[in-house]
């Protein structure tokens, strides 16, 4: 689903991102993780045609970016890590206006919405402001929204930063759910823990670089199957 | 680095326009009726208590010759209020365009969709202008059907102005230097309400520079039915600079946006 080469970012004196390798198959739960200031953020803004690339190459779904940015764009979801909802709108317009953008049809739009909101459990505040819901629901509408165009990939920056445990358990169980209907999802997360129990692969980020990657179980096997203490070994340093 | 500016433009813009057009029609009593209260308080202040103390203006009376300047600045205030603050607070404190710029609509779709969105809500409020001075019996004639055109085309000018500001200001606090160093100055000396030729003569050159000067002079010789020769100069001027200040603004805020 995803092939990078090279890719790197520098914005004047900084690299972001310095020659990223990965690849991340179909159907596979893949995960940066790292702490604040690794690259993380950088790495997806890219792979959504929000950063521009300096250099290395990026495709995803077979297509390249920058050049097809918008074909790529097609078929990507998107959960931000600052939450973009349409305060002006209710949790349904959020989407069918959203669906707008994809060019959607609107009885389709509406259709897909109504499913949406059910599955992200929002069926009781259709009708509500984002301003109105509470930190879990909002990124439960943000998931909803991302997946407006069924989209193959399905891309996740720090999706439960802030979220008090109960409701970061729900938000991994919705994302379990769509890894079982077989979609690729891509996730940057600060959280050893959850990077541990969602992904097939993860991939451990520091000062812009990939230190090692593979499934956790791997990865950990000679750590106490502990993502802290690998990352420690690496850096020399506690994760934050 | 593929096209920028006004060639990466696609048609999907308009389905951002569509959204502001769809917030402005839920809360159209909030939007609408003030910009439609305003004509009405202006005709009285201007026209009747000012005019009162004036006779005639190169040839008309001050509310027929204020009448254009009053259809500008309303033009002019509401663009740049629209992409000034209202761009701003979608792009910053809202994050609506960081939201639409991971679907297939681009940066500089977006930028397209504000521009034009904020000449629409201007041009509604100033044709409310036309309009009531129009049933007012103020003025009448066959030009007139041609200054909703300038008008639009101005707000498409004030609005790329404002938006390449919104895209390169840090905070909402740094308006009020485009206001006071751009805006009111134009306001004020770009014969909306007295004519130029009262300036020296080096402000006078200064002002022409200035597109707002000239959508002012355009729509007052349309009003009052004396379009002199440099019309269509100033018209091709107006839609030059339009096209100049749509091209900067859609690359500076595509540049704020994907960084």
């Amino acid at each position: 689903m995803i092939e990078a080469r090279s890719l790197t970012k520098r914005y004047k004196e900084l690299t972001a991102v310095d020659g990223l390798d990965f690849t991340v198959p179909d159907g596979s739960f893949f995960t940066f993780v790292g702490p604040n200031g690794a690259g993380k953020t950088t790495t997806i803004r890219m792979m959504c045609g929000l950063t521009p690339i300096t250099s290395g190459s990026l495709e995803i779904a077979g297509m390249s970016l920058p050049d097809q940015v918008a074909d790529v764009k097609s078929v990507l979801g998107v959960v931000p890590q600052e939450s973009s909802l349409d305060r002006d709108l209710t949790v349904m317009e959020n989407l069918l206006i959203y669906a707008g953008y994809f060019g959607i049809e609107k009885k389709l739009a509406r259709s897909r919405a109504e499913e949406l909101i059910e599955f992200v459990e929002l069926t009781n505040k259709i009708d509500s402001q984002p301003e109105e819901l509470s930190g879990g629901m909002r990124r439960r509408l943000l998931i909803a929204r991302s997946l407006i165009n069924n989209p193959r990939l399905l891309i996740l920056d720090e999706p439960t930063t802030g979220l008090d445990p109960k409701v970061r358990r729900s938000i991994w169980d919705t994302l379990q759910d769509l890894t079982t209907q077989g979609m690729t999802l891509v996730m940057s997360t600060h959280y050893m823990e959850e990077a541990s129990e969602l992904s097939d692969i993860v991939a451990v980020m520091d000062h812009g670089k990939i230190l090692s990657s593979g499934p956790p179980d791997e990865l950990t096997a000679d750590y106490d199957g502990s993502l802290e203490k690998l990352f420690l070994s690496m850096t020399g340093k506690e994760h934050d | 680095m593929g096209a920028q500016g006004l060639r990466a433009v696609t048609p999907r813009w308009f389905s951002v326009w569509k959204r502001n057009a769809y917030v402005y029609a839920k809360r159209w009593k909030l939007y609408a009726l003030p910009p439609l209260a305003e004509p009405f308080l202006l005709v009285f202040a201007l026209g009747i208590g000012v005019g009162s103390f004036i006779d005639q203006i190169e040839g008309v009376t001050y509310l027929v010759f204020v009448s254009a300047g009053l259809i500008a600045s309303e033009t002019l205030l509401r663009a740049t209020f629209e992409c000034t603050y209202g761009s701003f607070f979608r792009m910053t404190y809202q994050n609506t365009f960081e939201g639409i710029i991971t679907t297939p609509v681009s940066a500089s779709d977006v930028a397209m969709a504000e521009i034009f969105w904020g000449a629409t809500k201007a041009s509604i409020s100033a044709l409310a202008v036309l309009l009531v001075l129009a049933v007012l019996g103020v003025f009448s004639g066959p030009l007139l059907v041609l200054v909703p055109l300038i008008i639009f085309a101005g707000a498409l000018n004030f609005s790329s102005m404002a938006l390449i500001v919104s895209s390169r200001v840090p905070d909402l606090e740094y308006f009020t230097f485009y206001f006071a160093g751009v805006v009111f100055p134009m306001l004020f000396l770009a014969g909306t309400y007295f004519p130029l030729s009262r300036l020296p003569e080096i402000v006078q050159s200064a002002m022409w520079l200035l597109p707002f000067t000239s959508v002012v002079d355009v729509a007052r010789s349309l009003i009052i039915e004396r379009p002199d020769s440099m019309i269509y100069w100033k018209s091709l001027y107006i839609l030059v600079s339009t096209v100049v200040l749509m091209e900067l603004a859609i690359r500076s805020l595509t540049n704020r946006l994907v960084r």
